[in-house]
């Protein structure tokens, strides 16, 4: 019975408890109380797991149950118009990467993810520290970079087609500039996929103004004005004082931007339902959701979105582990 | 550049440089929702010159009512998705943080490491086990997806918060002859009312904004949420731009209220949620 705490203490379960003991048997009656403050303590109480099942009900019904149908499935030929379905291994997966459609729609998730990533990350924090003053104008300026944080990815989408369709208000202005061909924003297949990226980035941008204000407010400012009283140049006291501050800011940026780009598809819906021509801005996503409702290659979908889920997994963890130990490093 | 005039009017200027051009596609939505079609067409620029509602009233009085009908389906779903996620979360944040057995700390990494699923991944079997269930194109469906999807970031915010209150407590209360769950309700979960008021907005403004789950769960017969009507009409009336701009501020400012009173919460909630784990 060493380590126990309070034991001079009646606690709670002793007294009631109607969950404490369902699963152990009833200890002695003398030794009772300080064996239930060291359960009620250290564990072991079923108390309120009650109130964990209905949460956990719903979420292994409708996420862990779905995702291990998935990886299951992605074992099998199943086919929604065929019957039979049987098991092949991993046949799927090697005919997923001798796929040229599937190693288009990679490289074109892998292109897009690091544009989303890098872009309104560099962007977000030097608008940001722009933005870091006080004063009306500066706060009303703040709020701007919030609204589209509240924008669903179609109005945004919707938004940008209206401006970068061939006949645009972009176009249309290039054409008054003396363009005679402005580009085709959404129909050019060289371009598209640049075109939905810089969308995203503009969207993601607001988030990472915002987080990277918060971060920013962080910074003790005695820090920042020791540092500017011994002569230390602005860069100097960025570079010493507020990027180490803003670690966990960047780590957060850093990882939503990145699932952010690996999840990219209302865009893709809304703006070239992967188009134009054959899979030009197709995205994992996209295509894991396309092959996996026209019901004819389930299994094929499935070994999709198996792939989809261990490379967001994956890069996540990756990610989070560099970023947080830099973190810890300060 | 000395830190002089970089504070100055300079720095005020560019600020402002930057910000206008941001947010130069929002104006352009606003500035065109009221005005008459052939005007968006020659100045789509300016403000509205003529200023109309009858970009508003066309979305509006739609005899399909696209737009009402999306509204109520949207209201409902995240009204009862956010309540029920938030409830759930944080009652199984409690128990994860308040039971420390193997078990727990096992569930809790099922749970955190539900923040990396993507929908895309899970959508197809969804569909099968909503089928199952016979809640394939139903609110009710809709909502519980909803719920799982957001249950484990509403349970790594309480998590954070629950660590935190003293275990004695609610080791009074229970002394007092409260049972776990009034203990719960009128002891615990008022102290967590701010992780509440983020997961809340979270929740919302996710919920409100979500386009693929309603778009496969309620499917084309059973009417839509105001997102996925939104992509039903422009896919009808491309030329249209004053009907879709309308659609799109009216779709917005429900969300966009709470918003403003969540907004607080909001910053909290992506900080604090990202920083505890």
């Amino acid at each position: 019975m060493q380590g126990v705490k309070n034991h001079d203490r009646p606690t709670a379960a002793g007294l009631r408890g109607p969950f404490g003991s369902v699963k152990r048997a009833r200890p002695p009656i003398g030794a009772s109380r300080p064996v239930a403050a060291k359960r009620r303590r250290e564990g072991g109480t079923y108390r309120f797991l009650v109130f964990a099942l209905p949460g956990m009900a719903v979420y292994v019904g409708l996420v862990l149950v779905p995702m291990v149908m998935a990886i299951g499935t992605s074992t099998t030929d199943r086919n929604g118009f065929r019957p039979a379905t049987h098991f092949v291994g991993l046949r799927n997966y090697g005919d997923l990467f001798s796929d040229p459609a599937y190693l288009l729609t990679l490289r074109n998730t892998l292109i897009l993810t690091a544009i989303v990533t890098i872009v309104p990350n560099v962007l977000g924090l030097a608008i940001a520290q722009l933005l870091d003053r006080r004063g009306w104008a500066f706060n009303a300026m703040r709020a701007v970079f919030f609204v589209p944080v509240v924008l669903s990815s179609v109005v945004v989408s919707v938004i940008w087609e209206t401006i970068i369709t061939d006949d645009g208000l972009l176009n249309r202005v290039l054409r008054g500039l003396g363009v005679a061909h402005p580009p085709g924003w959404l129909s050019d297949p060289g371009i598209a996929l640049y075109s939905v990226a810089s969308i995203m980035c503009w969207q993601m941008l607001g988030l990472c103004v915002v987080i990277y204000l918060a971060g920013l407010q962080g910074v003790p400012q005695e820090l920042m004005e020791a540092a500017a009283i011994d002569g230390a140049s602005p860069v100097a006291r960025f570079r010493a004082v507020t990027w180490p501050m803003i670690a966990p800011a960047v780590t957060i940026c850093t990882v939503l931007l990145m699932i952010g780009g690996f999840k990219a598809y209302d865009q893709v819906k809304v703006m070239t339902n992967g188009g134009p021509g054959i899979g030009t801005t197709t995205t994992l996503a996209f295509d894991v959701v396309v092959t996996g409702i026209d019901g004819a290659h389930i299994g094929y979908g499935a070994a999709k979105a198996t792939l989809l889920l261990v490379l967001i997994a994956a890069v996540s963890f990756a990610a989070l582990r560099l970023l947080r130990r830099r973190e810890v490093e300060l | 550049m000395t830190t002089q005039t970089w504070t100055g009017p300079v720095r005020t200027l560019t600020a402002l440089t930057v910000t206008a051009v941001f947010i130069l596609p929002v104006y352009l939505v606003l500035a065109n929702t009221f005005k008459p079609g052939t005007e968006i067409f020659a100045h789509p620029g300016t403000l509205p010159l003529h200023p109309t509602l009858d970009n508003i009233r066309n979305v509006t009085g739609r005899t399909d009512h696209l737009f009402w009908a999306g509204l109520l389906n949207s209201v409902q779903v995240t009204a009862l998705s956010v309540v029920f996620s938030t409830m759930l979360s944080a009652m199984l944040a409690h128990y994860l943080v308040r039971t420390k057995t193997r078990g727990a700390r096992f569930i809790a990494v099922l749970i955190l490491a539900g923040l990396m699923i993507p929908s895309a991944v899970t959508l197809q079997p969804i569909t099968e086990v909503l089928g199952q269930l016979h809640l394939m194109g139903t609110v009710l469906g809709l909502v519980l997806v909803n719920v799982a999807a957001n249950l484990p970031f509403g349970a790594l915010l309480f998590m954070g918060f629950i660590k935190n209150i003293p275990l004695d407590l609610e080791e009074a209360a229970a002394l007092d002859g409260a049972g776990p769950l009034r203990t719960f309700w009128s002891i615990v979960f008022p102290l967590l009312r701010p992780a509440a008021a983020s997961v809340l907005i979270f929740a919302a403004v996710s919920v409100w904004n979500d386009f693929i789950t309603p778009l496969i769960v309620l499917g084309p017969a059973n009417g839509s949420t105001v997102t996925v009507g939104m992509y039903r009409q422009i896919s009808e009336h491309v030329s249209d731009f004053g009907a879709v701009f309308a659609f799109m501020v009216l779709s917005t400012i429900p969300i966009l209220i709470l918003f403003l009173f969540f907004q607080r919460y909001f910053v909290k909630g992506l900080l604090g949620g990202a920083t505890k784990g």
